[in-house]
């Protein structure tokens, strides 16, 4: 915003709130990795203690060296990366001819995926097991991110076309009549100002790949595990391993985090120069 | 709107509509099949066509039935709406230009970053009683005299996994109304400064109503997920204590793969999704009418 | 026309594999689906050991995530009903029935009778992993008492003897119920059955039909929900505690009984040491009781086509040596009585606990509706009456309504 705070009224108003929001968004993370470096006797100890007397690394350890963690980690990668490329490929021209089009049947569509989107899926995993059996697609990339992809879709067509709402279609119109075809004046006009809602869109279906276990689990075989199936393998049936649990949940956020850390300068970019004159 | 040719659009949609027929379709069109038939996953000798009876027994026999709806509509409103508001806060708050603004901006999605079986057993933990970090807290800070069985108590316990839920949502309306935000050109503000606009009238008049569509489809969707979801509730309280947490898809989950009758939970998660339609309607013609213009 | 062809398409998916191709049994790949709970507890060793006993045969492990058992179960009848389904797996009792009413299971009396490990497991044990059409699906595997922790030091201070019977049982735990102190430590939340079957099951309720409403049953019940209700001889956590809360509840020292079993010895040992022993669960005034015999037994699938192979790899799992060794891996007790002789892997208080309960064993029915009581019903039912919701004799009739109608 434009108007200039007085240091002590930034501090209070924006620098205090903002530190009370990270401290609820970040203490039962920071409880986790706490967990994670204390040796496991002194885990769930009562009463609860707080700062680990003799922290230690070992859960990292074994977790690196001794499960299949990082080849886990990988394919979660794969997947919810292929998630993103096919999603979005997806979905960015659909919703741009929501937005841009007007054709029968659009309003009909519209309410089409949006319908999909309310089917609870997780009920359907028997069924959805035995079709993607017979695809042949158990236990392979493909299947995992077709499923993913497919969850996203829906949500991801209806953000997408809300975000080109917000640019006026006098920029095509512009570009159109400036004799462009209509694929440069995507590439050129309307993606480089969609950029913000495209990367959005595309960090919510990598999140959202990155952290789904139902399908995953029912998908994968001994070659592809994503590591959420991977973290739930140490919560058993007689024990929980905390240590190797919370090392390995400590772990999962990251790769998320530094992408959102590096992404979110594209986020300011956009339109906050003023590029539109109208 | 814009010059188009006559059958332009179809390219752009089609790659859409193949991939989501194949995954999508197919077992939603097998959950109306299923919700029609008597189907026991275990008993494949006796599968027969029942017709509607299905949702007799589901509207007229089952209070159970309605129990869950009406949780899931506390559950709903609840949870969405603080995710919301929350998100919308912290949103704006990270518009602003501040020292640490990039850290802030990353470190806030990491609730967001964890999977759901996560979030459900760090929280359940952090909700015990005995080695809780709620109950110790508030018994050091002298709040409360004795440890609460927060998710053993029917008084707090939809409350509580409520809480564990906007915790984890609330990243998602940051980031979104966030990027929304970006499309707000700069001169807009800067004309409502030399008119002597005071922040909140800023922010009434310019910011929200810029933001109405990216809200309004960011409240449907969400809605629409949370209502669907039950992986936080399964993990934390498995729909107890009691029937306290039963929300209608966890109860078509139980239904389904404790007492493998498919039928009837398809015929649950049916009902379901035309009550949700029937809202998301109602919304969509009040709120989000632009988006479909 | 679409529904005819999905009808015909998912009743051919379900039909087609339970028809199951009977063909030669060719040595080959024997696919065996487990879960263990240390992840990285492998099987390989064993596998290397049977596959080299067996030239010809080759073991293909598989772990399958647990998730609470809904993961697992849910893979293993997805596989079963789209027709890749293991040749053998890990199974407990719960599922017997409904993996029958499949037709998924293969009968193995006929090749159990030829094994020679057949008699170093006990014949009770054999009878009690016995179908209702009185044939052996399931090889023993693992043997899993519930008995009663207690708190030595707790008991001394307060004077009294760790309980034989019910009345013992409320007077111990009236006299050790003070302060921050939970006299039992109660798990109602999934799995729980097992703390209400010791006393309402050992005091008389039965699983037939019109059991569970008898005056006995019902009685036995209401004596059971007044422990926390009137005596308040629970922790207020008590509705929603699952396995992991009460074992760290009485490791902490905020309970002073609890039932569980000896795969969580080592570490109440480790927590509290000489502080905890155990004895076998209370019983009724007439002497009779109830305990829970955990299971977890192989059973070779109907549509395996290395039927023979699979019976030889889940034998070998149960035959003495390798038994223990397997149990080494699940912290549990060996099915051989052989290997069980020279047991050293737990404190021997625990053994003798676990030994002195094998008379008041018992299982849960062998019915379809079993696993829908375990894991849905009696939690539902029993958190409703702990917090007063329902009446006691309401809940003993929601579950007889539950499995007679």
């Amino acid at each position: 915003m434009i108007v200039r705070r007085s240091r002590l009224r930034l501090l209070l108003e924006v620098q205090l709130p903002v530190l009370l929001i990270l401290v609820f968004a970040i203490a039962p993370y920071l409880w986790m990795v706490l967990t994670s470096i204390k040796p496991d006797n002194a885990i769930a100890t009562f009463p609860v203690q707080y700062l680990p007397t003799a922290p230690t690394l070992e859960h990292y350890q074994v977790l690196l060296a001794r499960t299949s963690f990082l080849h886990n980690l990988f394919n979660s990668l794969v997947v919810a990366l292929g998630a993103v490329v096919l999603g979005l490929g997806v979905s960015v021209p659909a919703a741009y001819a929501f937005s841009r089009f007007r054709f029968t049947g659009r309003g009909g569509l519209l309410v089409f995926f949006l319908v999909i989107n309310m089917v609870p899926v997780v009920l359907l995993i028997i069924p959805l097991f035995v079709l993607m059996r017979q695809l042949g697609l158990i236990d392979t990339f493909i299947g995992v991110i077709m499923g993913h992809a497919t969850f996203a879709i829906p949500f991801s067509v209806w953000m997408m076309t809300s975000y080109f709402n917000a640019l006026p279609a006098e920029l095509d119109e512009a570009a159109l009549m400036d004799g462009a075809s209509r694929w440069q004046t995507i590439r050129h006009v309307v993606l480089p100002l969609a950029m913000p809602g495209i990367v959005t869109t595309g960090i919510y279906i990598f999140v959202n790949s990155w952290n789904e276990y139902l399908f995953a689990m029912m998908l994968s075989g001994q070659n592809i595990k994503t590591v959420t199936v991977a973290l739930q393998s140490f919560i058993g049936e007689f024990t929980v391993q905390w240590g190797l649990l919370t090392a390995g949940g400590t772990l999962i956020a990251l790769p998320v985090t530094l992408l959102f850390l590096i992404i979110q300068r594209r986020l300011v970019g956009g339109l906050t120069a003023g590029a539109v004159k109208s | 709107m814009t010059m188009q040719r006559r059958s332009e659009h179809i390219p752009f949609l089609l790659p859409a509509l193949l991939v989501t027929a194949v995954v999508v379709l197919y077992p939603a069109l097998q959950t109306v099949w299923l919700s029609l038939h008597h189907f026991v996953l275990f008993d494949p000798d006796n599968i027969r066509f029942v017709g509607l009876g299905n949702f007799a027994d589901i509207l007229l026999r089952d209070e159970l039935f309605w129990i869950s709806l009406g949780n899931s509509l506390v559950w709903v409103v609840a949870a969405v709406g603080l995710q919301f508001l929350l998100g919308l806060v912290t949103a704006l708050l990270l518009n602003q230009t501040f020292w640490g603004r990039s850290v802030a901006r990353a470190l806030v999605v990491v609730p967001w970053a964890l999977p759901s079986v996560i979030i459900g057993l760090m929280w359940t933990w952090m909700y015990d009683l005995n080695l809780g970090v709620f109950n110790d807290m508030l018994l050091r800070a002298g709040l409360i005299d004795a440890p609460v069985a927060w998710l053993a108590q029917p008084s707090t316990a939809l409350g509580a996994v409520i809480l564990a839920l906007v915790w984890q949502g609330f990243p998602f309306f940051t980031v979104m109304i966030l990027a929304g935000l970006q499309t707000i050109p700069a001169t807009h503000y800067e004309a409502a400064a030399m008119d002597g606009a005071t922040r909140w009238q800023m922010l009434r008049y310019i910011t929200l109503p810029a933001l109405r569509e990216v809200i309004a489809t960011a409240l449907l969707l969400r809605m629409i997920w949370v209502a669907n979801s039950l992986d936080v509730i399964l993990v934390m309280t498995g729909g107890g204590p009691g029937y306290t947490t039963h929300t209608l898809p966890l109860y078509a989950f139980l239904k389904a793969y404790s007492g493998m009758e498919f039928g009837y939970a398809s015929a649950l998660s049916l009902l379901m999704t035309l009550l949700l339609l029937v809202v998301v309607a109602t919304y969509v013609r009040r709120v989000a009418r632009s988006a479909l213009a | 026309m679409k529904r005819r062809t999905l009808m015909t398409y998912s009743a051919a998916a379900i039909a087609a594999p339970m028809i199951g191709r009977v063909q030669a049994q060719a040595p080959t790949t024997v696919r065996w689906w487990y879960h263990f709970d240390n992840p990285q507890a492998s099987p390989a060793e064993l596998v290397a050991k049977f596959e080299k006993e067996n030239p010809g045969v080759k073991v293909q492990a598989e772990s399958i995530p647990w998730g609470g058992g809904n993961d697992y179960y849910t893979r293993l009848y997805a596989a079963l009903v789209a027709g890749n389904g293991p040749d053998c797996a890990m199974v407990k009792l719960g599922n017997q029935s409904r993996l029958l009413q499949m037709k998924a299971l293969e009968p193995l009396d006929g090749m159990i009778d030829k094994w020679s490990g057949k008699s170093d497991i006990a014949p009770n044990l054999w009878k009690m992993h016995q179908a209702n059409d009185g044939k052996a699906y399931y090889l023993p595997l693992q043997y899993v008492v519930l008995y009663l922790y207690y708190r030595t030091d707790l008991f001394q201070a307060a004077g009294v003897q760790p309980p034989r019977t019910f009345d013992d049982f409320l007077k111990a735990a009236l006299a050790v119920n003070k302060g921050d102190v939970a006299a039992f430590g109660m798990r109602g939340g999934g799995g729980g059955h097992d703390h209400w079957g010791s006393f309402v099951l050992g005091g008389g309720a039965t699983f037939d039909s019109g059991g569970m409403v008898t005056p006995k049953a019902l009685a036995a019940n209401r004596w059971f929900v007044e422990l926390g209700t009137r005596h308040k001889l629970f922790p207020a956590s008590a509705p929603t505690d699952g396995f992991r809360q009460i074992v760290d509840n009485f490791k902490a020292g905020r309970t002073a009984m609890t039932i569980h079993h000896i795969g969580s010895a080592n570490e109440m040992v480790q927590a509290l040491g000489d502080k905890v022993s155990a004895v076998p669960v209370p019983m009724g005034p007439d002497g009779k009781g109830w305990t829970s015999f955990g299971d977890e037994s192989n059973a070779v699938f109907a549509a395996s086509k290395a039927k023979e192979a699979a019976f030889r790899w889940a034998s070998f799992l149960s035959s003495a040596d390798n038994n223990v060794a397997f149990n080494a891996f699940t912290g549990q007790l060996t099915v051989s009585t052989s290997g069980a002789a020279k047991w050293n892997l737990h404190p021997k208080r625990f053994v003798d606990a676990t030994a002195a309960s094998t008379g008041l064993m018992g299982t849960l029915p062998n019915d379809t509706k079993t696993a829908d009581f375990t894991r849905t019903v009696w939690p539902q039912q029993m958190q409703r009456a702990l917090l007063g919701q329902i009446t006691p004799d309401a809940m003993m009739q929601a579950i007889e309504k539950h499995f007679h109608g």
